[in-house]
């Protein structure tokens, strides 16, 4: 009796591992398939080719795109981490006048909806003359409030005698973020990273309100642009513009699973 | 000169006063324990004095040098802390070499420090070592190494072995001290452990409600206790407490309560104590137990009756539990004829060492 639950289990768990695997590995062998063979079920091609990336390549500025997604992405992501975490540190950690207010506010940012900003932050941009600059699309990004809220929280979990230490061994308090907190929230931090460098990588619909210069659109932008124009021209370079938004994002969530798993008990050592 | 001057410091949070009036002089190379419950001030005054809290009233010198604004780097000063406070991603060598790597040490100097610390500490075999795989009493070590190589004018230890079990705690202790009486670094260690504050201190502070009770060297404090509180809190096992009156008995001065009746050896009543409700405190090894004759009562000769409620047998001295009336009792002996439970008692007490106080809770006489 427990083994065939045992069997039930597995194979509902198998049917719903290949449920949610396949159609990713559809779209990545349609790629490689000539346009008659496309719409087929099959996973390996029959007759396999290059052409899609080819014809994708050679419509639209991708090789731009990607370039412009790692930049706008990467500069987020680090600010998001470095500016982020010096005011969850000062919030978490410092007496000053004003820090409930700062906390009320950092939380309530939280519960306005992007879309309630999109108008009046367009309109800045606007103001400011940003539009078609990699500022526009940097910029409104810096700072994160659920960045922010995490790491307050995880710095929170740091003993007190550890900053206390580091202040009697002679540091400031930058020096302390980043030689001492840093390394203890390295999982924080990696969680903190991999989300904000997933959302700004996967953003459409900013990029698409203040870029209209080709060469600085963003990769998901530009592959909107190109598929729901009729750029495209068949599925399987649709799919493989889509494959170039996909395989970064997969390749940095593999480099950095391991943080997710690597024990949080390293945290202030006790005994 | 002294080595570290509190100049009546005090200490606020708000409406909440932490420390008030702390007025100390520490001397060179002593070792000062302040010793108290918790929220009794000492952690703050040691906190303060190691400059990561800012008294609200009063200045703390360390030598001739008003220390008072300045932050902890420029202080002087190292601690060892409860937790240990070790950075958990740096190697022992790293930890101890870090407060003087940031102050620009010539690398040759650190190694030297680090091996003659390592040598003293034992902890050569561990420098390459985390601090998660090392032993409580192995980080301990770490941090009072990490203290070391500062070579501070001042030690500062706070509660440095509350995270130890007992046995670790007595042999640490010990550690400390030898090492405190090598170095002659003038130390200031904070600790709710009487025992470790009666072992290892020069003088001990002891402070309750914010306050100085009272400053001594252990034994002052041990035989002539300020107040009830000092008395209650310095010694193992505590001092016996009865509350009654003090009275007049043909001349002698004698204490009185229910079932209890002490002839004081020494003029302790004058006009102004006479009938005053007092209490009577007297040590468990002041206390001279003897098997009774069913029905015996309190006599002049300093004698109490009590019953026998429970006897705790540690082998060299054994603790006999004793009701006197409503009073619990417990008297400390060494002989090897125990009672037994339920056993009625002739309990002696020895008249020169009974502490008398007031209602007010200060000790009555000089």
């Amino acid at each position: 009796m427990k083994t065939l639950g045992r069997v039930a289990l597995y194979t509902a768990l198998s049917i719903a591992a290949i449920t949610f695997i396949y159609p990713f590995l559809w779209m990545a062998a349609s790629t490689f398939k000539p346009p008659f063979e496309a719409g087929a079920l099959g996973l390996m091609p029959d007759n396999p080719t290059f052409e899609n990336y080819k014809v994708m390549w050679a419509r639209a500025p991708f090789g731009r795109a990607l370039v412009n997604s790692i930049l706008v992405a990467t500069t987020i992501t680090l600010a998001v981490l470095v500016l982020g975490s010096i005011t969850a540190y000062a919030m978490a950690r410092l007496n000053f006048r004003g820090r409930p207010l700062l906390n009320a506010v950092t939380t309530a940012v939280l519960l306005v909806p992007g879309q309630l900003t999109l108008i009046p932050l367009y309109t800045l941009i606007v103001q400011l003359g940003w539009i078609d600059t990699y500022a526009a699309l940097i910029v409104p990004y810096l700072f994160n409030a659920t960045a922010i809220l995490m790491l307050r929280q995880f710095f929170l979990q740091i003993p007190q005698s550890l900053i206390d230490s580091a202040r009697m061994d002679g540091m400031g308090e930058l020096r302390i973020l980043f030689t001492i907190f840093w390394p203890l929230a390295r999982p924080a931090l990696a969680i903190v990273a991999i989300f904000t460098f997933m959302g700004s990588w996967n953003e459409v619909l900013w990029p698409l309100l203040v870029v209209r210069e080709q060469q600085l659109m963003t990769l998901p932008q530009l592959l909107t642009v190109f598929a729901l124009g009729g750029g495209a021209g068949s599925l399987g370079v649709s799919l493989a513009a889509a494959m170039i938004l996909v395989v970064p994002v997969v390749i940095a969530y593999v480099f950095l699973q391991r943080y997710f798993i690597e024990s949080m008990a390293g945290s202030g050592v006790k005994g | 000169m002294p080595s570290v001057t509190f100049d009546h410091v005090g200490k606020r949070f708000g409406d909440t006063s932490i420390v008030e009036d702390f007025d100390i002089q520490v001397a060179d190379g002593e070792l000062l324990v302040l010793v108290g419950g918790s929220g009794s001030g000492k952690s703050t005054i040691l906190r303060m004095l190691a400059g990561l809290e800012t008294p609200t009233t009063g200045t703390i010198c360390i030598g001739d040098r008003d220390v008072t604004a300045l932050p902890p780097r420029e202080r002087d000063v190292a601690m060892v802390f409860q937790d240990y406070a070790l950075y958990p991603h740096m190697s022992v060598r790293e930890n101890l070499s870090l407060g003087l790597r940031l102050r620009k040490m010539p690398k040759a100097e650190i190694d030297r420090r680090i091996g003659w610390a390592g040598e003293m500490l034992g902890l050569a075999p561990l420098l390459d070592r985390k601090p998660k795989q090392l032993s409580g009493g192995q980080r301990q070590r770490v941090a009072m190494g990490r203290a070391m190589v500062r070579e501070p004018s001042v030690f500062l230890f706070d509660e440095p072995l509350s995270n130890l079990d007992a046995g670790l705690r007595a042999q640490m202790r010990i550690e400390i001290g030898t090492l405190q009486r090598r170095l002659r670094t003038t130390t200031v260690y904070v600790t709710h452990d009487q025992v470790e504050a009666m072992t290892l201190g020069d003088r001990i502070v002891v402070l309750a409600g914010s306050r100085i009770q009272q400053v001594g060297r252990p034994i002052d404090i041990y035989r002539a206790p300020v107040n009830r509180f000092v008395a209650g809190f310095i010694g193992t096992p505590p001092m016996n407490f009865a509350q009654g009156r003090l009275g007049n008995d043909g001349g002698t001065p004698v204490f009185v309560a229910d079932g209890v009746r002490v002839a004081l050896g020494r003029d302790v009543v004058d006009e102004g104590t006479a009938d005053q409700p007092v209490t009577l405190g007297i040590r468990p090894e002041d206390l001279r137990v003897a098997a009774a004759p069913h029905g015996a009562a309190g006599s002049p000769d300093h004698a109490l009756a009590g019953r026998v409620v429970l006897v705790e047998r540690l082998g060299g001295t054994s603790h006999v539990h004793f009701d006197v009336g409503p009073h619990r009792m417990m008297a400390s002996v060494t002989s090897d004829q125990l009672p037994d439970v339920g056993d009625s008692l002739a309990v002696r007490v020895l008249p020169e060492r009974v502490h008398l106080f007031g209602a007010d809770g200060r000790t009555l006489r000089t």
